[in-house]
Order: C-alpha cells, then structure tokens, then sequence
C-alpha cells in the first residue's frame, strides 16, 4: 500500500517535472506549422506551414550542409576531448602528488575568466600561427577544458586503488591500465561526458564565428544566428531550423542515457 | 629508475596533452588580459595605469548592481537547482522505475534546447497577457496582468526560474553518472534496516556523491557568476539595468560601447577572484583526502 | 610497448601544444591563412552585410550591374550579423590582425563615429575618392564624415515614419490626415481617445532601449552632447521635455512597452497596437501581415511641442558602406561602389520595389519607381513621402559614445516612467555617461 502511494507520487512528480521540461519544445514543434505572424501572435495550435517553412529554409540557407559541418566538428571534439581530458583527470587523482594538485588548482582558475577577455589575446595567437579559417582553430580551444579533466579526476576518485596495485603486479603497465581498466570501468562518465561534450561542442558559436572571417564551414548556431539577422525574421523558418538543431543532442542524450545511468556496477538486475 | 618514480612520470606523461592545451590556450592568455588590465586607453590605443581600473571598478555603479544580481542568482538559483537535480537522479536511478528512458530525455532537454527558442518562449510566459498571468488571474492571485520583465524583482526571479529549468537535468546527468558507481544493494540492506527515502537519500547518496556534489557545486558556481545568455537574451539586463549580469556588462562594454579592453579584463579578474575564492573554499569543504 | 606508449603521447603533446603555441612550422600554410582581402590581380572583394532579403541583396544587385562593364569582377558576401560584427570588428581591430577584415562592410550608422574615431585607420578616406558626396543628403553623409574626411558611401535610408492601421483609426473617427504634422500633445489627446474606443495603443516601443526618445530629440533639433563632446543632459531642455512626453504616453497606454524585439513586432504584426513609430526599414516587419494589406497608411511623426525648433522629422537606424584599409584594390573597391550605390539609378530601381531599401542617393529619389503606389499602405505613393521627409530631417549628431548615451538615457527613462524625479535621474545619467567616457 505504502510502495502503491510512494509510486503514485513519484510518477505524478516525474510526468509533472516533464511536462514543465518540454513544454517548450512542444511549443517549438508547434511553430514549426505556422507562419511567423501567428508564432509571434502567440498561436498555440498546429498549423499547415511546415512544408512551406521547410522549402523556405532550404531555400535561404544551406541546412544539411551546415549540418554536416556541425556534425564533423562535434564528433571530432568530443572524441578528442574525452582522450586529452580523461587522461588528465585520471591522471590528476591516481597520481596525486602535491605538485600536480597545485596545478590542478591553476587550470581550474583558467575557466573562472570570462572567455570575452581571452578572446582578443587569443585571436592573436592564432594569427601568428595561421590558424585563423582552419578546422583546427576551430577545434583547439574546445579540446581541453577544466571542466571535463575534473569530471574524470572527480570520478577517479571511486576507481578503487587495490585494482590498480593489482594490475601492476600482473604485469600491465599504466598506458594497460587505463585502456583495459579505467576506461571500461567508467563507461557512465564516459557516457555522460560524451553527451555534455557533443552538446557543448554542437552549441559552439562565439569563437568559431570570430576566427572564420572568411564565411567558410558554417554551423548550425551560426546559421541560427543568421536567420535572426536581418530587419525582418522569418519565425516559421527560425523554430524549424531550432528544432533541426536540437534533435541531434537529444538523440545523442536518449542513445547513451542508458549506458551512463544503468552502467557497470551491473548491481541493477 | 624506482617504481614510484616511474609512476610519477607517467603520471606527468599522462597529463601532459590536457594540461599543455590548456596553459597555452587559456593560461597564457589569461596572463596577457591580466597585463591588459593594468593599462587603459580605447581601441589599440593603450597605457599602463596601474591599479586604476581596479579603482574604478568601485565607482561603477552599474557594475556593482551586476555583482549583486550575480550573487543574488547564486544564492538562491544554484542550491534549489542542485538538490532537485540530485532528488531527480535517486529517483530515476530505481531500477523498476518504467520509462525511466523518456523521463531522463525529457528532463534533460531544457539544456538542449537553442536560446533563441527558449527565450521567445519564456518571454511570451511571462508577458503581461503571458499564460502565467493568465493562470495567477484564473486563480484570483491577481487582478490585472503583471508585467513580469519590467519590475526588477520579478525580472531576477524570471532568469532564476529560467535557470533552474534549464540546468537541472543537465547536473541531474552528473549525479545519474555519479550514483552507478554505488552498489544498488546498499540501498537495499539499508532498505531493510528500516531506513526510510530521506534517510537513505542523506545517509547514502549525498555521502557517496560527494565527489560529484563538489564538481558540480562549483561549476554551477562559476556558471553563475558568468551567467551571460539568460541576461541577454530574457531580459536584456532591464528594467535599467536591475537583473543584467556581470558578463553581459563586460560584454556590452568590450563589444557594443566604445571599447576599452583594459577596464573589461579589469572587471573580468573581480569575476575570477569572486569564483576563485568560493571555489576553494568548496574544495577545502568537498575535497579532502582521508 | 612502454616506449611506444610514450612516444605516443609525446608525439600527441608536442603536436598538439607547438600549433597551439604558434611556432607551428610554416609547411603547414594553409591556403585560407591567405586573409580575407584580394591582392592586386584578382577581382573579388569580400563584403560583410547582414540582411539577405535587404543590404545582402542589394550588394548582389549591385554585383550584377557592375560586372556588365567587368565581367571578371565578383563579390564574396559574408553575412555577418550585427552583433556580431561589433564582437568580430572589436577582437580583430585590437589584437592588430588587419588581415582578417573584409574589404567593404557596413556598418550602422550611429555605430560610425564610434569606429572611425576609435579605430583610426579602419576605413579607408574616401573624400577625394572621385565619389560626389554632394548627391547624398547631408544628413546621411554627416554619420560618416570626421574632421572633414569622408569615410563611407551611404546606404539606405532610415528616416523616420509613423505607420498606422487606417481602418482601426476610421472606427475612432480619425483619418490618416488627423494624425500628420500633429504635436505629441495632440497625438496623445488621439491616442487616449482611440485607446477608450478600440482598445488599440497608436505604437509601441522597446523598454531596453531609447531609439524613441532620440528621434524625438533629433526631431526637434537638439543634441545630446556639448560643443566639447561632453553629454548634455542636466538642463537640456529637448531632452527633458522629450522624458516627460514618454512618460505620458507610457501612463496614458498611448505607447505599449515591450521587453523585447519580437515582442514588439507582435504589437502591430498581430493586433495590440495600430501603429508603429520607427525608422522606415520597419516597413518590411509590416509587410509581414500580409492580410492586413491596404489597411495601413504613412505619415510622419509628431513634434515636441513647446520647442520652437521642432519638426516632424528624425531618423533611425540605416547603414553605410565602409572601404576599409585591408582593402589592397581600393581603386576597384571605389570604382565598384561610385557606379552602383553612389551612382545607379538601375539600382535603386530594382532594390526599391523588391526589398524597400529606399535610397538616400538623391538623384535616385526622382525615379518614377518612386512615384508608384503602393498596394500594401492603400495605394499611396509611400516612398516618395518618405524621400520627401529625408529632405527635411534635421542633422543629428549621434556622438561616438551613442550606445553609452541611449543605454544611459533608457535608464532614466524606465526610472523616470516608475516614478522617479527627472531631474535627479538626467544628472545620474550624464554621470554615467561621463563615467563610461573618462578612462
């Protein structure tokens, strides 16, 4: 009877919470049918636009294009991310020393600055080094983040140290340990830094935008930020083109949630 | 070479690409903005000046009332946010909850969702003939639609909500990832010890989250005190500056104003110091090793 | 494997950190690390715009009718959002990369002084370009114009209009005419009157910024800065009387207040207000209700009263064409710019009918195309009426602190509209316009 209760309300809070979460998206999806002097009217019903604001998409801007773009800059981020930073935070908490906790404490100081003031210093790095207008300027800033290293030296934190030792006296060394070990073992960091960092790295606008003075590899953001340039805004196209930008996260986040929620414990039967 | 020796090498080896990334890409420059901090001038016309934007920052009125929606929005956004995020993971974490799926995709999205969308949509929320006023005259709170974003109070209140709906499923994700790596069957035996929910919650999950907790804490922390898009894009700082935050001020002084790049790292550093000093105060809290 | 291992990492390291800390070897040379200007030989210029349906379009148009005389000549267009060209401009200017700057942007009109006399060497000097400035109305050229140099081919025109529903008016028994070369006082009278019998504001504003009160204050002539530059707001008369006519019409609900600027669309796009005051290029966000064509007409704005320099007339917003000093092929860049936007009839004749981008090159304004009625304002001959108010205008001076300054004057406004002294809010205002100018 007690559990009947507990679970009623459980439920009633969840589907509640989640009502209120995609609310505005189901907005979003509705404004994808109207055309843009009933979505700013505050229209609340589905239209017959979608295809009309689909061929006007199109037709203005380069989606798939820009998707793809998106799409390669993502997945190039996030995978180079999660090697660079897990390795750091792994190697943060493992081999703590007084040295490296010292410096763990100055790379996290390095987030606390608003990015608005490292632009301009920044910029001129990459002009020197002619990184401006390439994939790889585009990249470099987003690989390594405090963020992420201390996610993973936050998670290392519960890989148990008498595996470890063990391992050593099997004979694997450490490179060993942390591909056949660690990583297996923090499939659900891994997954959940996955989703944070594909979202993160699909989001990325201010910088991308600055370096490529050129127009070249448009994403996604930057295309939404076009959209919404000129005198007049087309909100059909807008919402449409918001709601192709937001279905790749959420795939990404409803493909892994059960791999970092249900993960390795294996305690879940 | 010793063993331990060795490991430390390693260890060394194993930080390196991270950490290099990072001093060259974040760490230098942030030498540079410091340098630029102590010079004034606009445009690229620059001289040194010494602490003087240090001072000034004092007499900057409208830069002391973003401290102070920024501290506002930490006190009381940051702490609701986490604890709902963390009761949401314990009870998306039962693993004979149906659905499970959906409701963490669900919950999840807010942060997903593009700004632009967001924003159109929470201000038509809010506006005067918005469905909130709508539901509060339904139900007799008020007599006239309020308009939300142009009283002060009301308007921080709006970006606290709009915080707390956009960032509680993501740090829900991070307690989600975090509780895997506590044995179900301790929940268990202390089910059967006669522990009820609250009990379990405090005693179990916030202990063994600590890690995560302290992460986190201070991300949210430092989210905060940089908050930018909410206060662009919701309320654009208004009314007369009472909700903008202090990066939106850095922002429309280093890229809408006449620039002076020199006064804006100034102010910069205040944010750094501001999350620097809470950070480790949370880190002497949350990050002890026994 | 150990050694691999390593050998591994350090490779990763070093090739990460050398490109990252710009000692990277020249062998890496990328073809785009080019820069965005042509050199001599080619024929293309890079362009930054905004607007595809309006400044975009009208540069391709241009593209088209210059490369009948120069076939090989072709344009790379960038379309740069406003705000973030300032954040591009600002980061590029100051970390002294020249190289990365398009060779002709635009840039907003009331933005120009603040650029030109920050960034010294940004634009190029177009006074003895050969352009005839002399064909431009004064006004308009004034924004980009220091110390007697010329810096910038006008654009378009943002002279101000005021837009109204002609059938919502008809129902309180006023016509168009009712409302043309009125005072705000006697507007405010209408607009009370229209407000109890329809239940329609004549026009709204947004509450984070003070583009109104500026037109007012330009209208009647005034100025927001001393001789010396310093602002002018303690004892200015214009300004003062142009806080407490906004303030009227915020208490009277003569004037909606919006928060935002899709909100504000909303309030004449779907029926809250039946008018709209603002600079003309607000047409195109009218035309956007396609079923409320022929219902809307265009006059002028009202004047201050009691201010005997007050008119009719301001502007708001339009943009300008800049050649800036990355250009290496200025001569073309000129010669491109003096054959279309400072010297094409063709041209505005084409963008007028399809964009609305009206001209502020006069000769273009005595085109026939101009003359022509206009199905969506109810037949009338709009842009000829609005040509006609740019002439009257009168010269504002925006100031290179304008953004400071509206910021500032908005704050007092808001301030001001919740009950605030005037006096006291002005002086706080030009102190915090002094603060942000002192360095």
């Amino acid at each position: 009877m007690i559990k009947k209760r507990e679970s009623f309300f459980t439920y009633t809070f969840l589907i509640l919470v989640s009502v209120l979460s995609i609310f505005p998206l189901v907005w979003m999806i509705i404004a994808t049918t109207n055309e843009s002097v009933d979505i700013v009217g505050g229209k609340m019903t589905l239209g017959t636009k979608f295809l009309e604001n689909y061929a006007n998409l199109t037709a203005e801007q380069d989606v798939w294009r820009f998707f793809g773009n998106s799409f390669k800059y993502a997945i190039l981020t996030t995978v180079l991310s999660l090697l660079v930073c897990s390795l750091a935070g792994y190697a943060f908490e493992i081999f703590h020393d007084k040295w490296k906790d010292l410096l763990f404490k100055i790379i996290l100081m390095t987030m606390m600055l608003p990015f608005v003031s490292l632009m301009v210093p920044l910029f001129q790095m990459f002009s020197k080094a002619n990184l401006l207008n390439s994939t790889l300027g585009f990249l470099l800033p987003s690989i390594s983040t405090p963020f992420l290293i201390m996610m993973f030296r936050q998670c290392a934190k519960s890989f148990p140290l008498e595996i470890i030792e063990a391992a050593r006296i099997d004979g694997l060394n450490e490179w060993q340990i942390f591909i056949k070990m660690f990583m297996p073992t923090m499939k659900s960091t891994y997954a959940a830094a996955t989703t944070i960092t594909f979202m993160n790295a699909w989001n990325n606008y201010l910088w991308p935008k600055v370096i490529m003075t050129k127009g070249n590899s448009q994403t996604m953001p930057m295309m939404l930020s076009s959209l919404t340039s000129g005198y007049v805004t087309d909100y059909g196209m807008l919402m449409l083109a918001v709601l192709i930008t937001t279905i790749p996260t959420a795939i990404v986040f409803f493909v892994l949630q059960k791999s970092f929620a249900e993960g390795i414990t294996g305690a879940v039967k | 070479m010793s063993l331990r020796k060795k490991q430390n090498i390693m260890g060394w080896l194993f930080l390196a690409p991270g950490v290099i990334l990072i001093l060259c890409l974040s760490f230098y420059p942030a030498i540079q903005a410091l340098m630029l901090s102590f010079k004034t001038g606009t445009g690229t016309n620059m001289q040194w000046c010494g602490l003087h934007n240090y001072m000034r920052i004092f007499q900057d009125k409208v830069f002391r009332q973003s401290i102070k929606n920024c501290l506002l929005y930490l006190i009381i956004q940051v702490p609701i946010m986490l604890i709902l995020g963390m009761i949401l993971a314990s009870i998306l974490n039962k693993p004979n909850l149906k659905f499970k799926g959906l409701f963490r995709t669900a919950i999840f999205l807010p942060c997903a969702t593009s700004l632009v969308a967001y924003a159109i949509i929470f201000r038509s929320l809010f506006a005067t003939d918005g469905f909130i006023n709508a539901i509060l005259m339904k139900l007799g709170i008020l007599e006239h639609g309020y308009n939300f974003l142009s009283h002060p109070t009301s308007a921080r209140i709006v970006i606290i909500i709009a915080l707390i709906w956009r960032w509680t499923g993501y740090n829900m994700v991070f307690y989600l990832a975090g509780l895997q790596n506590i044995e179900y069957s301790i929940y268990e035996a202390a089910r059967i010890d006669g522990a009820n929910l609250f009990q379990t919650f405090f005693r179990i999950t916030i202990p063994l989250l600590k890690p995560t907790i302290l992460l986190t804490v201070i991300m949210s922390t430092n989210g905060t005190l940089q908050l930018f898009d909410e206060s662009v894009n919701l309320t654009m700082g208004g009314p007369a500056n009472a909700s903008i935050s202090m990066s939106h001020y850095i922002y429309n002084k280093a890229f809408q104003g006449v620039p002076n790049f020199g006064y804006t790292s100034a102010m910069s550093f205040v944010i750094l110091i501001m999350v620097a000093i809470l950070a480790l105060l949370q880190m002497k809290v949350g990050d002890k090793r026994d | 494997m150990k050694k691999k291992i390593i050998a591994f990492l350090l490779t990763i390291t070093m090739v990460i950190s050398l490109v990252a800390c710009g000692q990277s070897s020249d062998g890496s040379g990328e073809k785009s690390t080019s820069g965005n200007s042509s050199d001599g030989g080619d024929k293309t210029l890079t362009v930054w715009a905004w607007d595809k349906a309006f400044n975009i379009y009208a540069m391709q148009e241009a593209e088209k009718i210059y490369q009948k005389e120069n076939p090989d000549f072709k344009l790379n267009i960038v379309e740069v959002a406003w705000d973030d060209m300032q954040t591009q401009l600002g980061t590029i200017l100051s970390s002294g990369d020249y190289s990365q700057l398009p060779d002709i942007l635009l840039m907003q009109d009331f933005a120009y002084q603040k650029y030109i006399m920050t960034y010294g060497d940004l634009f190029q000097d177009l006074t003895n370009s050969g352009i005839d400035f002399s064909q431009f109305s004064e006004g308009k050229v004034a924004n980009s114009v220091a110390d007697g140099k010329n810096y910038g081919v006008p654009f378009d025109n943002g002279t101000e209009i005021a837009a109204y529903r002609t059938d919502i008016l008809e129902q309180a028994g006023y016509t168009i005419e009712d409302l043309t070369d009125i005072t705000w006082d006697r507007f405010i009278e209408i607009g009370k009157d229209v407000l109890d019998k329809t239940g329609y504001s004549l026009f709204s504003s947004q509450a984070a910024s003070a583009d109104i009160l500026m037109q007012m204050i330009q209208s009647a002539g005034g100025s927001i800065w001393k001789e010396d530059g310093t602002p002018y707001f303690v004892d200015n008369e214009i300004l003062k009387e142009s806080i407490k006519v906004y303030k009227e019409l915020v208490d009277t609900g003569v004037m909606a207040r919006t928060n935002s600027w899709d909100e504000y669309i909303a309030t004449f796009t779907s029926g809250k207000t039946l008018g709209a005051i603002n600079g003309c290029w607000i047409m195109a966000s009218i035309e956007t209700a396609k079923d409320q064509s022929g219902l809307w007409n265009v006059t002028n704005m009202p004047a201050l009263p009691g201010i005997s320099t007050a008119t009719n007339y301001a502007s708001q917003g339009g943009a300008t064409w800049g050649i800036t000093s990355n250009c290496k092929n200025t001569e073309l860049a000129i010669d491109f710019l003096n054959k279309t936007f400072a010297g094409s009839k063709e041209l505005y004749d084409t963008i007028l009918p399809s964009s609305g981008a009206i001209a502020t090159w006069t000769p273009a304004g005595e085109s026939e195309v101009y003359a022509e009625p206009q199905e969506f304002y109810g037949g009338e001959p709009v842009f000829q009426l609005i040509t006609e108010f740019a002439t009257k205008t009168p010269v504002f001076n925006t100031g290179i602190y304008y953004t400071e300054a509206n910021d500032a004057i908005a704050v007092a406004a808001t301030n001001v509209c919740a009950g605030a002294d005037i006096d006291s809010e002005l002086k706080t205002a030009e102190e915090t316009v002094s603060f942000n100018m002192g360095n």
